[in-house]
């Protein structure tokens, strides 16, 4: 091209500046430009032909996690370990970002041309990718058999319709945090609400402690994700079995919104500030030692033993969180789990990845290298993760309790409604009539 | 090249011209302009009334035509209208408290004083900052717990115990129209300080001789010459200030109960986070409907100001 455009302006100027010599010479390096060129494009063809012979080329996209390394280097450790395989990453912004993570793949999805083959996606957009047609089933290449290496809670929000369409990866959930020190004075960890009530008020009326209980009721998913667990921990249910009409005005619902709006209004073990606050206003009062007890997420922890960050370490303590009586601890589920794009060209290639990325092997480097926690209970037993993790380690019987979110193609639109209407039940204390006109609402999308 | 550029004043026009229409001229000048504009600003919109009568939705994969049935559900859309209400309330607070503040500021800077140059830069400070970096400022100041504006007014004696200002729906929207304010008014400021200046000197000497206080100077002269500014820097403001989002996106996400929920972080959840393209260009047609009616009554004052001052 360049050659192509330098040509005729050299050729227009005026002929007496240039000698015949320098014309040679300029014909000489352009004809050698154009060989190397020639030569250049041919070998990268060639080379080319000769990969894709030998190799599937798939990709892979997903939401860009940091660690000591990143998800490139994963594919790349891939593409080293085999010959048969090779994996284009694609990279998508970073989980903090979700909404535009979900915006990205859905626009590639919805173009069903096959890519991105393999592509990683946050627990609750499971539903809808499968319910558009875009997830392959995986039932035939995960049997019962392998399925069973991964928590239960995991595999039941990877499947939809009664299929598997989705592989468990690593997850997160919600937890309860509370300070050993304090809690010393004052009884035990609490399995009910209710004694998590009285023991936090007791703390905060001796003066050992400002806030009792920190948790988040800013108008945004964590809301969802608190509203989920405590409600399944009082045998509650946003939506019926069915996916087709909502529980949410149901005895077990209402009694559990009651119980946080309690929190602020009747037993003020909460601060009213928990209504704006989502996950890190939460966990400041909570690493800066103000409070006793704290609802949130695994990433809080590492926080917490950081001396530079923190004034409780080697306080904290983790648990499950406590339910109602008659109830099951509850925890939220969340994390990123494997796809297969049902309209990818390379299907077998595909599977060899994903089987991949969930291996056990995989699973522990992403545990030390992401801090990720992995699907698979057995390794939690792992000792290197015990010595290098060691509050990972810890979290089996939290993750037992895993929880999904409302499974539905509709979420999206559920999840507006519920943090609309939990947020408006919080505010005015008008549980079971806020409940009511949220469950209208809600049966009027998902039926 | 530079023959061709400087020859057509001797010769060609007269032959073109000749040829073609004058009008069909101008036309094929206009030409590029029109396109570029035609295609970066009249068709995304055109396309976007277009998409407002369909059920599109990226997730569903719908793409059929409905008529008006978006428009019927955004009718009984209790959402929708709260959402309206909201910015509606915003807009005409932030405006008018933007706009009385800022004259009082521009009448202050007209006056010569010292360093006034400075002041008049710094002044705008506020304004050239991004408004991410803003909300965050007034997160961290209006913060429920460690807040210095509940500290201040706590140890004032002004309040006996600290205010949730983002948890509480009485307060949320106060406090992101009081961010507002402090953000835009040196830009209202500096608008009206243009339009103070157009004021001839003359007009107020002869006032000041006729032996006219300084109130009524500003109240019989520099406010009824500064109308027009007035009106179209508050077109400007309401304008923008109907759009609001990046102050609710990062304070307080439209919470707590949708008691700070504008058009615009509506639109922006229906459309990006639902992924209904159809129903959520509805809610901006709707949007972009109501600020043509707010820009109509600004436009409908100015003309009528204007004609008076013909």
């Amino acid at each position: 091209m360049t050659d192509m455009k330098k040509r005729p302006t050299a050729d227009a100027k005026p002929v007496g500046h240039v000698t015949i010599a320098d014309r040679r010479q300029f014909l000489i390096g352009s004809a050698g430009l154009l060989g190397a060129a020639a030569l250049g494009a041919g070998t990268s063809l060639g080379m080319g032909r000769a990969r894709a012979q030998s190799r599937a080329e798939i990709s892979f996209a997903s939401a860009a996690f940091f660690g000591k390394e990143t998800f490139g280097d994963l594919i790349k450790a891939f593409n080293e370990s085999q010959d048969r395989v090779l994996v284009k990453n694609i990279e998508l912004p970073p989980p903090s970002s979700s909404t535009e993570v979900y915006q990205g793949l859905v626009q590639q999805l919805a173009r069903r041309n096959g890519t991105p083959d393999v592509f990683s996606q946050d627990v609750i957009w499971i539903a809808g990718f499968a319910a558009a047609g875009w997830a392959l089933p995986l039932d035939e290449y995960f049997p019962a058999d392998k399925r069973s290496a991964y928590f239960t809670g995991t595999l039941d929000a990877c499947t939809y319709g009664g299929k598997l369409t989705a592989l468990p990866w690593f997850m997160d959930s919600g937890m309860f945090y509370y300070r050993k020190d304090v809690l010393e004075k004052h009884g035990k960890v609490p399995e009910t609400w209710a004694d998590m009530a009285t023991i936090a008020a007791a703390a905060q009326k001796a003066g050992d402690i400002d806030f009792g209980y920190l948790w988040q009721g800013k108008q945004a998913e964590v809301l969802v994700c608190d509203a989920v667990e405590i409600i399944t921990s009082n045998n509650g249910a946003i939506l019926a079995p069915d996916g087709k009409s909502s529980l949410i005005n149901q005895k077990g619902a209402v009694e559990a919104i009651q119980f946080l709006h309690d929190t602020i209004a009747t037993t003020k073990i909460s601060p009213q500030d928990v209504l704006s606050w989502d996950e890190e206003p939460s966990r400041q009062p909570f690493t800066s030692g103000k409070a006793m007890f704290m609802r949130n997420w695994s990433y809080v922890y590492p926080i917490a033993q950081d001396a530079k960050a923190s004034q409780v370490v080697d306080k904290v303590g983790v648990a499950p969180l406590p339910s109602f009586p008659g109830g099951k601890s509850s925890a939220c589920l969340g994390g990123y789990q494997l796809g297969v794009n049902a309209n990818s060209k390379q299907r077998e290639a595909a599977i060899e990845l994903l089987t991949w990325l969930s291996s056990t092997e995989t699973q522990h480097r992403i545990a030390l290298n992401f801090g990720l926690a992995p699907t698979r209970p057995a390794l939690f037993q792992d000792e290197q993760i015990k010595k290098e993790q060691p509050f990972m380690a810890s979290l089996e019987n939290v993750f037992t309790g895993a929880t999904a979110r409302p499974k539905t193609p509709q979420y999206a639109k559920v999840t507006l409604a519920l943090q609309s209407g939990i947020s408006k039940a919080l505010v005015s204390g008008n549980v079971q009539a806020e409940m009511d006109a949220l469950a209208d609402q809600i049966t009027k999308i998902v039926a | 090249m530079t023959a061709a550029a400087t020859l057509p004043g001797a010769g060609r026009p007269r032959r073109l011209g000749r040829a073609l229409p004058s009008a069909f001229w101008a036309l094929i000048l206009l030409t590029p302009a029109f396109v570029s504009l035609a295609s970066v600003s009249f068709y995304p919109i055109v396309n976007g009334l277009y998409l407002s009568l369909t059920n599109t939705s990226l997730i569903t994969q719908d793409q059929d035509f409905t008529g008006f049935a978006n428009y019927v559900q955004l009718w009984g859309d209790p959402q929708f209208w709260n959402a309206w209400w909201h910015t509606l309330w915003f807009t005409t607070a932030s405006t008018v408290l933007e706009t009385v503040i800022g004259l009082g500021m521009a009448l202050i800077l007209c006056e010569a004083f010292k360093g006034r140059g400075l002041v008049r830069a710094a002044m705008l400070v506020p304004w050239a900052m991004p408004t991410v970096v803003t909300s965050k400022m007034f997160g961290w100041l209006f913060d429920g717990q460690n807040g210095i504006i509940n500290y201040i007014l706590l140890h004032a004696g002004l309040i006996d115990q600290n205010i949730n200002w983002y948890g509480s729906t009485s307060t949320a929207m106060i406090t992101i129209i009081i961010a507002d304010v402090w953000k835009t008014t040196p830009f209202m400021a500096l608008l009206l300080l243009t339009g103070l200046q157009t004021v001839p000197n003359s007009l107020i000497e002869a006032a000041r001789m006729d032996g006219a206080k300084g109130w009524i100077t500003f109240w019989h002269i520099r406010l009824p010459l500064l109308m027009p500014t007035l009106l179209i820097a508050g077109l400007f403001r309401a304008l923008d200030a109907f759009r609001v989002f990046d102050l609710v996106y990062v304070l307080t996400g439209g919470g707590p109960a949708d008691s700070t929920e504008t058009l615009s972080t509506l639109s922006y959840k229906v459309l990006f986070s639902t992924l209904q393209f159809g129903y959520g260009s509805a809610v901006s047609t709707a949007m972009f409907i109501t600020e043509g009616i707010i820009a109509l009554v600004f436009v409908v004052y100015l003309i009528r100001q204007i004609r008076r001052a013909q």
